[in-house]
């Protein structure tokens, strides 16, 4: 841990991504497209990023589809290096949760929960003690042997939010997670751990679309637009900015 | 210097859970791989030994049984074989199948590569425990020399292990690898002296016992466990320098490009 707290650095932090579009047309048309490279594209997510993150701290991240968050959280994570001339660290162990991921549908919630917490790193004894807990807590009780391909999306976040939670990482990153699923009584309990995870001193990263959580629990807030950090601030402050740049953006598509 | 040293020694020597992550990733796909069908973990047995019998009936045909004991034969070497092909197509796919682990959650990233090594040698572990039942009930005889086996799989796992991360790291830049992979195991596949004595290949063409890094893993393994005699231990030598380079090509290449590979899927 490092003395001035910061558990997320990122400093002068890009990601372009190279890619290759299809060529549509006769075979000539194609190889000569491979060979000279005419259809490759460079696509810059994110753009030159400084931030910090302090343990212990609710960030949230807003902005459009398509501006570049999902990206963020990789580069925060270490799983996408940055481009040159960019560093990017976290300090702790860390659980990124986003729908439809996370999870192997042959393996049982048992198998699961088991897997997910050894790889971050929890003993199999402490899974055997923690065990109950997290079944109760993702109200599964009925499903521990089913396999997770027969799980609905809504109890899959929850079993995902529930090893998370118990399996203690430091830093949870949630890539628009909540987006639509659980209903009013899960939210009600998930509130409870945000504001829990203050007191334990855990850190959340939030990228969301529910503004209501965002405003309730961030202690700031970033707003990207097509890649570029637009404001950090607290969340008042950069929501109203965020409802600016929407209107802004409906206005200018009106135009075109 | 001496840090770095220290520091490189620690992520070698296993830290808190590690051993236990890996055994359980391990076990899993151990479990996934045969949970989808009704006889389940029965295939682990029934399919190797009905491949046996397959080849043997054809083979005893084809070569009028020029080899004594060609059953036991063309099982101690296609055990082998079994796990290599295995064991490197497996890791090829690795980081695809692993993603939804690699993607989410922070540990050392070799983590999956060393489970996946180690599922395919509990199919492996069986195939050679049938073996030895075999040469019982048949009354062959199993010597001492039985004790240098596990130098071979040793030798193996370094092999696969080397082999998946190189295949993972090219996968990055291009694509078609797991077809060109198939193809390179469907020749591996016939100059190795799995079916052939080895005479036939070797006396042929004598290089291909050193450029080939499965061939004398076979030949050894088979003298120990089948024939009780010595490993040529030159071999074993060079079959460990070789397997060696590979591995430490592999590692290198992972660590250079992990990043990319996880990138493009």
């Amino acid at each position: 841990m490092s003395e001035d707290n910061v558990v997320i650095r990122l400093e002068n932090v890009s990601k372009t991504f190279t890619i290759r579009d299809k060529v549509s047309g006769n075979l000539l048309k194609k190889s000569w497209a491979f060979a000279s490279g005419g259809n490759k594209r460079r696509i810059e997510a994110v753009k030159n990023i400084n931030l910090e993150v302090k343990k212990g701290e609710f960030l949230g991240i807003v902005g459009a589809n398509g501006c570049g968050k999902s990206t963020l959280i990789h580069l925060m994570t270490g799983v996408y290096k940055p481009d040159k001339g960019g560093t990017a660290s976290i300090d702790g162990t860390y659980i990124r949760l986003s729908l439809g991921l996370g999870f192997n549908g042959q393996l049982t919630a048992r198998e699961n929960i088991y897997l997910n917490g050894s790889v971050m790193g929890v003993k199999i004894s402490e899974l055997n003690k923690n065990f109950r807990k997290i079944i109760e807590f993702a109200e599964l009780q009925k499903f521990v042997n089913t396999k997770l391909k027969y799980f609905s999306r809504g109890m899959r976040a929850r079993l995902a939010f529930a090893v998370a939670v118990h399996a203690e990482a430091d830093i949870i990153l949630m890539d628009e997670f909540f987006g639509g699923v659980g209903d009013e009584r899960f939210k009600a309990r998930s509130d409870e751990i945000f504001q829990k995870a203050f007191v334990n001193g855990r850190t959340i990263v939030h990228v969301s679309h529910n503004m209501r959580t965002i405003k309730q629990y961030a202690d700031r807030v970033v707003l990207l637009h097509e890649g570029e950090c637009r404001g950090i601030g607290s969340p008042d402050e950069i929501l109203d900015l965020y409802r600016e740049t929407i209107k802004v953006r409906r206005l200018s598509m009106r135009e075109e | 210097m001496a840090q770095g040293l220290a520091a490189r020694i620690y992520t070698i020597i296993p830290e808190n859970n590690r051993l236990e992550r890996i055994w359980l990733l391990a076990k899993t796909d151990f479990k996934i791989q045969y949970s989808s069908s009704a006889l389940g973990v029965i295939w682990a047995f029934v399919y190797p030994l009905m491949r046996i019998l397959i080849y043997y009936v054809v083979f005893s045909f084809v070569f009028a049984k020029d080899i004594p004991n060609y059953g036991f034969y063309i099982f101690s070497g296609i055990m082998i074989w079994m796990y290599f092909q295995e064991a490197t197509k497996g890791g090829l796919k690795v980081i695809r199948s692993k993603r939804y682990l690699l993607e989410n959650i922070r540990f050392n990233k070799l983590d999956v590569y060393y489970s996946s090594i180690l599922t395919n040698l509990i199919g492996f572990l069986v195939n050679i425990s049938v073996f030895l039942a075999m040469m019982i009930i048949t009354g062959l005889p199993i010597t001492w020399k039985l004790i240098y086996y596990p130098i071979f799989i040793i030798n193996l796992m370094m092999l696969c292990l080397g082999i998946s991360l190189i295949l993972s790291t090219i996968n990055v830049y291009l694509k078609d690898i797991s077809q060109l992979w198939e193809l390179v195991l469907l020749l591996m596949f016939w100059i190795n002296p799995i079916f052939f004595a080895k005479q036939k290949i070797f006396n042929m063409f004598p290089a291909l016992l050193y450029a080939n890094p499965l061939a004398g893993i076979i030949i050894n393994s088979r003298d120990v466990i089948m024939y009780g005699k010595d490993p040529d231990w030159f071999l074993v030598g060079y079959n460990y320098v070789l397997a060696g380079s590979i591995l430490a090509i592999g590692v290198w290449s992972f660590n250079k490009f992990f990043h990319k590979a996880i990138e493009k899927i």
